[in-house]
């Protein structure tokens, strides 16, 4: 093609540069967000105004940036649950089954500890709240270690276990909180009991103190994959599993250790919501909900690259719209499912923009 | 009883179409990893068109048009974009499953229109899947374009030197793919349960997918898989038929997905990979570039 004595030509790309990443994950938001606009406009709304009101309320109102924050801890650490699979070229799909298991995992300690009782309210905090964290990571690294074994002993499909693991998952959850399940609210509302006010999860300001765990960890990946053998050793099997194997890498190890860290990760970040985020302190009935946000984990993981740093602005991003999506939904009498269309339609952006990772346009003088 | 067979029966023929339409593609060397947004999708437009015209013809043309363009897209992003192949199922997924829950939503709840009629006992949809799946399989192992199909899957390369066009039969069964699973979705939510709820397939695409691989990539097998797991998710809805009282209803919608595991499992110990290697399309999921 040939525009004004220039010549326009796709080339393979050699090498891809940290900036050149970010600029394509940029465009590729900017052209989500354009694309999104239809929806708003046939909903008749007009976009301007519905992305001022999502940004405002998601990232300057004072109750809505609470939301966003507690709403990107839980971005994030889906995220990185993604990531450490994803390096390793595994597919994780599984956080929210992982995160599943790991919520059901805290309120049991909770309910070995007689919380469900509605006079427990002096439950000891120093020993309650580590190990219903402890128990959440486990929870989750166990759903997570049986794909990650399954793939590493006999090659079994990842993606098709974690999801299977997904929905078990699921239906666990509805047997632990509905209908007579052990873990069911005394009131019987379909929901499960409430943890007792001297065990929720302690706030630093007004967030919940769950955030160190997500910026603590970027800074952890960041250097596991940067600096350290493991990190270089999970790379490599990414890169090439055959190749790794006659560089001295066990790949069954590989497999697993990712899984079962990244089920971990995924373990606490159901903590976190269901047991830290002020106004929730309980499985709730719409768990499903927040199991569905857990797939943002994949879209953050992807545009970032797999760069832990780099998921935490997109993972605030998407938190705030998110968020900001809900309200507006409800401000400007949208119909249900605003931040899931938004999902969708990010996802499938982000997969076109996939091209540009590979190819650029060159523009060269005709002759 | 006999209504528990024939429910079984019909939840099999959901599963065949969905897996037939996996099959093809991936005999194509496309692996789809998206179909259950691809049904979700089919499901959701062919439950809106018929609920707003009251006409099932057309509520099955929409799932069947959508599903073609889903399947189009998906061969534009891995077969001429060179994307990842699970990286663009997983996006068709995504964006079904986040799309519909959006434009569903205001058509949640029941149809509300007559059911279709069955033919002794069962719907016409079963019919049309044991026809398909026959035909599927003298297509794709007695006749050329067959040949041509698996060669494609096979090694494109050589394919191409021999005078096939490989994209071309890429992105046609990647698009028939796509229009078998909208269609699979459209016979779950206009005949088999007809009630719009967000997300309401909860794993019958991955379960579909399962089933491909589980059928060595041979359409009969395939049914048969759809057959047994068609039976099981029906037991799992209604245990009571046959073991009544033993756990919660909850608890029983976790076997069917227990059991998707568990066979894959056993189709990956080595004496099944002995014969399955073979059988397995060489070039599923790698991107093809003629140079």
């Amino acid at each position: 093609m040939t525009v004004a004595g220039y010549e326009m030509k796709l080339e393979r790309r050699v090498t891809l540069a940290g900036w050149q990443a970010a600029l394509i994950a940029l465009l590729a938001i900017g052209v989500a967000l354009a694309a999104f606009s239809v929806l708003f406009i046939l909903a008749g709304a007009s976009p301007l105004t519905a992305y001022r009101e999502i940004f405002r309320y998601a990232f300057f109102n004072r109750y809505g940036s609470l939301l966003t924050l507690n709403r990107f801890i839980f971005l994030a650490l889906a995220t990185f649950a993604f990531v450490i699979p994803f390096r390793a070229g595994l597919w994780n799909i599984g956080m929210t089954g992982q995160m599943y298991v790991g919520a059901l995992a805290a309120f049991g300690v909770l309910y070995a500890f007689g919380g469900k009782q509605p006079g427990s309210a002096n439950l000891n905090p120093y020993v309650v709240i580590p190990l219903m964290v402890i128990a959440a990571a486990v929870g989750g690294a166990i759903t997570g270690a049986v794909a990650g074994f399954l793939k590493g002993k006999w090659d079994v499909n990842e993606i098709v276990v974690t999801m299977m693991l997904n929905f078990m998952a699921f239906w666990l959850v509805s047997h632990m909180i509905k209908e007579g399940g052990p873990f069911m609210n005394p009131g019987g509302r379909g929901e499960s009991f409430e943890v007792p006010p001297s065990v929720r999860g302690p706030l630093i300001g007004n967030v919940p103190f769950t955030i160190v765990f997500a910026l603590g960890l970027a800074l952890l990946l960041e250097w596991l994959f940067a600096k350290t053998k493991l990190g270089y050793q999970i790379r490599a099997y990414g890169h090439s599993p055959k190749a790794a194997r006659y560089a001295g890498i066990v790949p069954e190890r590989i497999s697993i250790l990712v899984f079962v860290v990244g089920g971990a990760i995924a373990g606490l970040a159901g903590y976190h919501y269901f047991a830290a985020v002020p106004g929730v302190y309980k499985i709730s009935r719409d768990y499903a909900y927040f199991g569905d946000l857990a797939f943002y984990g994949i879209i953050c993981g992807l545009i970032a690259r797999g760069n832990a740093i780099a998921a935490l602005p997109v993972a605030l991003l998407f938190g705030g719209l998110s968020i900001g999506g809900r309200f507006v939904q409800g401000k400007l009498g949208l119909g249900f499912g605003i931040d899931y269309a938004l999902l969708g339609v990010l996802m499938i952006t982000l997969v076109a923009f996939q091209f540009f990772y590979r190819y650029r346009f060159a523009w060269n003088r005709s002759e | 009883m006999g209504q528990f067979i024939a429910r079984s029966l019909e939840a099999a023929t959901i599963f065949t179409f969905a897996g037939l339409g996996e099959l093809i593609n991936q005999r194509s060397g496309i692996l789809n990893v998206g179909i259950e947004g691809i049904m979700l999708f089919g499901a959701t437009l062919g439950f809106i068109v018929t609920k707003t015209t009251e006409s099932y013809l057309l509520g099955f043309l929409a799932a069947l048009v959508v599903g073609a363009l889903l399947g189009l897209l998906h061969g534009f992003f891995s077969i001429t974009l060179g994307v990842d192949q699970v990286v663009s199922g997983m996006g068709v997924w995504i964006l079904g499953f986040g799309l519909t829950t959006y434009i569903g939503s205001p058509y949640t709840g029941p149809l509300g229109l007559e059911r279709i009629d069955t033919i002794f006992g069962v719907s016409p949809f079963f019919y049309m899947a044991v026809i398909l799946v026959l035909l599927t399989w003298f297509v794709l192992f007695k006749t050329n374009v067959g040949l041509k199909v698996r060669s494609v899957g096979e090694n494109p390369s050589v394919a191409e030197v021999s005078g096939i066009r490989v994209t071309r039969i890429r992105y046609a069964c990647t698009t028939i793919g796509g229009m078998l699973a909208g269609f699979a979705g459209a016979v779950y939510a206009l005949f088999y349960n007809p009630v719009w709820n967000y997300n309401f397939l909860m794993g019958w695409g991955f379960i579909a997918l399962a089933l491909v691989f589980f059928s060595m990539w041979n359409p009969l097998l395939l049914s048969g898989g759809a057959l047994l797991f068609g039976l099981l998710w029906q037991l799992s809805l209604n245990p009571e038929l046959f073991l009544p009282g033993i756990f919660s209803r909850y608890i029983w919608r976790m076997v069917p997905f227990a059991i998707t595991i568990v066979v894959l499992v056993l189709i990956s110990t080595k004496w099944f990979r002995l014969r399955w290697g073979a059988a397995k399309p060489e070039a599923l999921g790698q991107p093809y570039y003629k140079d």
